[in-house]
């Protein structure tokens, strides 16, 4: 049975614990939202000793089960102030999964706070805790290459790491997280996890699964059998079968501005005259050009594909993407068309550990508050470096959106819950509106992902313009976003789940097969409320309520060309999102 | 009546001049001309397609007007 390894940096101690029996259909995302609403009273300070940061891999990983190696982050958020799951791909979860480790703890805190150290965990299990106080500083590129320096030549191993950010406790710091050729790339972004990470003295951990195989099923040919057919349903549909491993997330940019959706110049418009310019179909010629390779999957098991590299003119690797979220912050919300100017902003945040939706949302009303051009990408990365030094408005950059807007005085700040919003703008896409507002997370666009209806027609058509049907849409959504972040599964597997519903079936026959359990299709259901219910019930008590669930005021209440629209859900629509929390508490014993 | 009509990602490639590209090109229509209409004549594969026409959804037995702009997609989604 797989167990929790906790580790104490108030006085370096690593144990492991069982998984309490209440918790034997709980992973990702389900785990890292029970072991915080266990454990960190909600009034706790984020960056203090009774923070934890808590790394689970879905009971799928490490299995051949198609895109089911996603990595949840959990915390108190340091940004929201309330429970917090960052999702990431990368090779880290396998690597759990493969030692046996259904969660990872970091709690407590180091005595002395210039204490750095890397967590090494070996594929016999053993674990130690080294000093690294040398790598102070060093950004997640560098830190990659002095981590494989200490590794054997023949060893197989993930990283996650923090870059800079984290260690300046800053509120944006992501956290990274290592890809299949060891590039530090793969992100648990949102909500400032890199600065617990950073309060906790942790530079860096190590997993080794050298040697280790594909993790046994209760039931073999079950389990081939269902994920079969979960593969094919993923290479048949449109979407995650030619789509996404064709252009990548970035096919998203000439869409969302066709649709007047795509928030430009921070949210003052919703098209963008050079978003051909920074779109998929662009960013593919030009990695073809250049000799790079247009696709290959994030990691290990993803049948989608929908990673690539961005490459210089002479072919050499910059950065990854960049994905669409990030050539829409950096480029169209800070009007900038030029996808190299881009990669190097992405590269500057990955290297630093910074999340680059909040970013890119940071500059962009820094420059509507003055402190450079909308356009001038260079301004922009000066600005976005100079953070390093620890003061001054680059610092407050990296404390977010909010952060740098409040100081300069900016009347439009795109934020729910001190989060900044994504690439999709509320008023002319009112059911991702919904998801920002009522969403536990801060504005987050894949807690409940109404792109899906509201633009793409998958699974069905909710027109985006009106308010009639987001609010149930955006709650059906995040409780099905909530189950497949417990399994570990990458969310773009919910394009085909939507549409084809033999999709949907083999996701609960894989989860029988593998852990000979019953899982109905009721069971997905229900996780998804558990976890939601949690999160709710957490925040709260950390202080959240229904005012915290609303968008900024002036969304509804200034025009957004070219469709003329504000946002429109009523407040009584937003506070019926989340109307099952009573009964699932109460059927969970929570209250 | 004059409609401009824009193709995204690989439909890109059916434009009539063989250039690809997204940029919109000017289509020259008989009055009451369908969505439908100018998929047929562009040869458009038989898959799910989005389509707006301004930058709202449109459905494709909807009669297009002078000086409309037509946008077409693949089934495309990201995050």
């Amino acid at each position: 049975m797989a167990q929790i390894l906790r580790v104490n940096m108030t006085d370096l101690s690593i144990s492991r614990e069982e998984v309490p029996a209440a918790w034997h259909k709980y992973s990702g995302r389900a785990i890292t939202d029970a072991i915080i609403y266990r454990d960190v009273p909600p009034d706790a300070d984020p960056l203090g000793p009774d923070n934890e940061l808590v790394i689970a891999p879905g009971i799928l990983a490490g299995t051949n089960a198609p895109n089911g190696g996603r990595l949840s982050i959990g915390a108190k958020s340091p940004l929201t102030g309330g429970i917090k799951e960052s999702n990431s791909g990368g090779q880290a979860a396998l690597g759990l999964a493969h030692l046996g480790i259904a969660a990872l703890i970091v709690s407590g805190k180091p005595a002395d706070p210039s204490a750095l150290y890397q967590l090494t965990i070996e594929a016999d299990g053993s674990t130690k805790l080294d000093r690294v106080d040398e790598w102070a500083g060093l950004g997640n590129y560098p830190l990659a290459d002095a981590i494989k320096a200490t590794r054997p030549e023949d060893d197989r191993y993930s990283a996650i790491t923090n870059g800079p950010a984290g260690e300046m406790l800053a509120r944006s710091a992501g956290i990274a997280v290592s890809d299949p050729k060891g590039y530090p790339n793969r992100f648990a972004g949102r909500g400032g996890l890199g600065a617990v990470m950073g309060s906790k003295g942790l530079k860096a951990i190590v997993i080794s699964d050298k040697g280790i195989g594909s993790i046994p099923h209760a039931d073999k040919d079950a389990f081939v059998a269902a994920s079969r057919r979960f593969t094919e349903a993923l290479k048949s549909h449109g979407v995650s079968g030619t789509g996404l491993p064709m252009y990548g997330t970035n096919v998203l940019m000439n869409i969302l501005s066709e649709a007047g959706g795509l928030p430009t110049r921070n949210f003052s418009s919703g098209t963008f005259e050079g978003a051909d310019a920074i779109g998929g179909e662009r960013q593919r010629d030009i990695i073809l050009e250049r000799g790079g390779r247009s696709n290959h999957g994030c990691q290990t098991g993803c049948v989608i594909q929908c990673s690539r590299y961005w490459v210089d003119t002479a072919g050499e690797y910059v950065t990854k993407g960049p994905e669409y979220e990030t050539a829409w912050s950096f480029g169209a919300n800070c009007g900038v068309d030029n996808l190299d100017k881009i990669a190097d902003l992405d590269r500057a945040c990955g290297d630093l550990g910074l999340d680059t939706i909040e970013m890119g949302a940071a500059v962009a009303v820094a420059m509507d508050g003055g402190l450079a051009s909308f356009g001038d990408a260079d301004a922009a990365l000066a600005l976005l470096n100079s953070g390093i030094s620890g003061t001054g408005d680059g610092r407050l950059l990296w404390d977010g959106a909010e952060a740098i807007g409040t100081k300069l005085g900016v009347e439009h700040i795109p934020v729910v819950k001190h989060q900044a919003m994504p690439a999709y703008d509320p008023r002319s896409v009112q059911g991702i509106g919904v998801t920002y507002a009522t969403t536990t997370q801060g504005a987050d666009h894949t807690a409940g992902y109404t792109i899906t209806s509201n633009i793409l027609s998958v699974g069905g058509v909710v027109d985006p313009l009106s308010p009639e049907g987001q609010a149930t849409l955006s709650s059906n959504l995040q409780i099905a976003t909530a189950m497949l972040d417990s399994l570990g599964l990458c969310i773009f597997v919910a394009f085909p789940v939507l549409d084809i519903p033999a999709a949907f079936t083999a996701i609960h026959e894989m989860m029988e097969a593998h852990t000979g359990e019953t899982w109905t299709a009721d069971d997905l259901m229900t996780l998804g409320k558990e976890v939601l219910t949690m999160e709710r019930l957490y925040n709260a008590k950390a202080g959240f309520t229904a005012a915290d669930d609303r968008l900024p005021g002036w969304m509804r209440t200034a025009e957004l060309p070219p469709h003329n629209v504000v946002f429109t859900v009523s407040d009584e629509d937003l506070d019926s999102v989340f109307s099952f929390v009573p009964e699932t508490a109460a059927a969970m014993g929570l209250s | 009546m004059n409609v401009d009509v824009a193709l995204f990602a690989y439909l890109a490639d059916y434009q009539p001049d063989g250039l690809g590209g997204r940029a919109p090109r000017s289509f020259a229509l008989e009055a009451d001309a369908t969505i439908a209409s100018v998929i047929e004549s562009l040869g458009l594969p038989d898959e799910p397609r989005i389509v707006f026409v301004n930058g709202k959804h449109a459905e494709e037995p909807d009669v297009l007007h002078e000086g409309d702009r037509l946008a077409i997609f693949p089934p495309v989604a990201g995050g």
